[in-house]
């Protein structure tokens, strides 16, 4: 090697500014609301998990709206990332109204305050019938909705095969839908432990040949995994998966003292919640380490008295990793909406 | 489990020579093909006198796979099929109907859950008799305890001048079949998937309902125990009806 080519290799390619510059642009932060305290990124897996029903779903639907939202659309800023939303559905219970109807709710709500007209929000929320009003515009509407891309698996061979040919396919799919947008930034799955006790059962049928991988759990969740990091290599996107709890907590009374605790333990080491997760954990450890972000939701033990006096119940939503000190107390309320209340320590 | 071998009728690409190839990798069935990394497998090929071959044979399985893969719906698609083919079933009743803002929709399982004694069957039993007479689709009843009553379902009809004939006609849609443990029940719905599979024409008289009443008396003897809650290890498929389960 001569001088030249020496100096050539050890000189930089860009400076740390450059790359900084470069990353944020192709990588950037996303913030979706609920889950806005830790900003996401490409990369990012989260796992959501709270028992059954604790508005799971109603997270990633809202989550899914801020990502289907343009940022200003005919002057009016909405705010969102006009990225599309690609939804597993393992459970098979998506309900696509609520979807439709929380979305036309936040284009009236953003062309409310777009326009001036934000005292008008307080009753919109009280005459619910009034259809008359309606003013959102069809075309947004009908383009956000075209980036909601939704997919059903009913069993774990299923979702391999999905992730395996999307892995291959999902350009060609995307450009087949004409969805207005071509990037997927956010991957969304509903309820990643759907098929636990069908792969737990068929891994008794293990087979006794030596080199052939068993349809066990762990292998095929090793496989889904495999496969959804291969999918994120090539598409930048955050993995959003929720996980409903399948073990009842056998000590109720812990929950108590975990709160007396944390109450009194405020200024103290945090690291001694993290010890104790508040659910069974079920799933392999190949997931497990997949995962970098957790959140665990629970109900909340007291009832909340709103304006049409109903009582609704409250969730509170605890980040237990990064372990942040603060816990989200929020209701849904009629309009499908997820409505912060208060931030408790 | 689909051994590979089957394949080769179809596709001449999948023959012995690739078959040896993926048996040496532990691939016998699509299953296991599954199960492997694409990538790897098209690594070890390249190492492989006939590599081309073995690499169109990896493409060839990918294509078959894909192919049974659903496709992509996005949200206004949805709201079409929604639209079009998940129609609300009033259950006979205004509460209900207006606790489940205008009854029992297609496509969703409904549970219905409470105490013994608490009116689930009669419900079940007035939401039969409601689809059957004023939806014109059929009822698939899987009944569990012994509570289905024909007599019961005849009341719930409302007659008009021609009480018999109607009453006749709505009773024949429904059709009651007696299960007593979960593994007949799995038989049972097999044997409708089928059925429903291979109906070629679609006429008026769909199936549109499908009622368990009740579904714990065939799971509590499998679980056993306390403090597992789990779900039924079961996965049936029915898009277009609507379950109650009670």
């Amino acid at each position: 090697m001569g001088e030249h080519e020496a100096r050539g290799w050890i000189r930089s390619d860009e400076t740390a500014k450059q790359m900084l510059s470069r990353v944020l642009g192709d990588r950037a932060f996303l913030l979706l609301p609920p889950l806005h305290r830790v900003p996401l990124r490409a990369g990012n897996v989260v796992e959501i998990t709270g028992s059954s029903p604790t508005a799971k779903t109603q997270i990633l639907i809202q989550a899914a709206i801020t990502c289907i939202l343009p940022k200003t659309w005919n002057g009016v800023h909405y705010g969102g990332l006009e990225k599309l939303v690609l939804f597993l559905d393992l459970d098979c219970r998506f309900d696509v109204l609520r979807l439709s109807d929380m979305l036309k709710n936040r284009l009236l709500e953003a062309y409310r305050i777009g326009n001036g007209a934000w005292w008008q929000l307080e009753e919109s929320n009280v005459k619910t019938q009034d259809k008359s009003k309606i003013v959102y515009d069809e075309e947004l509407y009908v383009s956000c909705m075209k980036r909601f891309l939704y997919l059903r698996c009913y069993d774990s061979l299923e979702l391999l095969s999905t992730l395996k040919v999307l892995f291959y396919t999902l350009h060609y799919r995307i450009r087949l839908q004409e969805a207005c947008g071509s990037q997927v930034g956010v991957l969304m799955i509903d309820s990643i432990g759907a098929f636990h006790w069908t792969d737990r059962l068929s891994s008794s049928l293990a087979l006794d040949k030596n080199n052939r991988k068993s349809l066990s759990l762990t292998n095929v969740v090793e496989t889904i995994v495999q496969e959804m990091k291969k999918l994120m290599q090539v598409h930048s996107l955050v993995v959003i998966a929720t996980k409903a709890t399948i073990y009842e907590e056998k000590y109720p009374t812990n929950e108590n003292n975990r709160n007396i605790s944390s109450h009194s333990d405020l200024f103290g080491n945090p690291s001694s919640k993290a010890q104790q997760p508040p659910f069974r954990e079920f799933m392999p450890s190949s997931w497990q380490a997949f995962v970098t972000h957790k959140i665990f939701i629970r109900k909340s033990d007291d009832h909340h008295k709103s304006l049409g006096q109903q009582n609704l119940s409250a969730y509170l939503l605890e980040w237990l990793q990064p372990q942040l000190s603060s816990i989200d107390r929020f209701i849904v309320d009629d309009v499908s909406k997820l409505s912060h209340l208060q931030v408790l320590l | 489990m689909a051994p590979l071998k089957h394949l080769e009728m179809e596709n001449s690409i999948i023959d012995a020579c690739f078959r040896d190839f993926c048996a040496s990798h532990g691939i016998l069935t699509v299953e296991d093909f599954l199960l492997h990394d694409l990538y790897e497998l098209a690594a070890f090929a390249e190492r492989e006198a006939n590599a081309d071959r073995l690499k169109e044979g990896i493409t060839v399985m990918l294509s078959l796979i894909e192919v049974k893969c659903r496709p992509l719906l996005n949200g206004m698609e949805l709201l079409e099929d929604l639209q079009r083919n998940k129609h609300t079933l009033s259950s006979g009743d205004n509460g209900a109907d207006s606790l489940l803002q205008g009854g029992l929709r297609e496509g969703q399982l409904t549970e219905l859950v409470g105490p013994s004694s608490s009116g689930k069957t009669q419900f079940c039993m007035q939401a039969s008799a409601s689809v059957a007479e004023k939806q014109d689709g059929r009822v698939f009843y899987i009944d569990t305890g012994n509570s289905f009553c024909a007599r019961r379902i005849a009341q719930f009809i409302c007659g008009s001048s021609d009480a018999a004939a109607l009453r006749k006609r709505v009773l024949s849609r429904i059709s009651c079949h007696t299960v007593y443990d979960i593994y007949t029940m799995f038989d049972t719905l097999q044997g409708l998937e089928v059925a429903l599979r291979s109906q070629m024409n679609v006429n008026e008289y769909r199936l549109r309902l499908l009622v368990v009443d009740s579904i714990s008396s065939l799971i509590t003897p499998i679980l056993g125990g306390s403090g597992s809650q789990g779900t039924c290890p079961c996965t049936t498929r029915f898009d277009g009806g609507t379950w109650i389960s009670a």
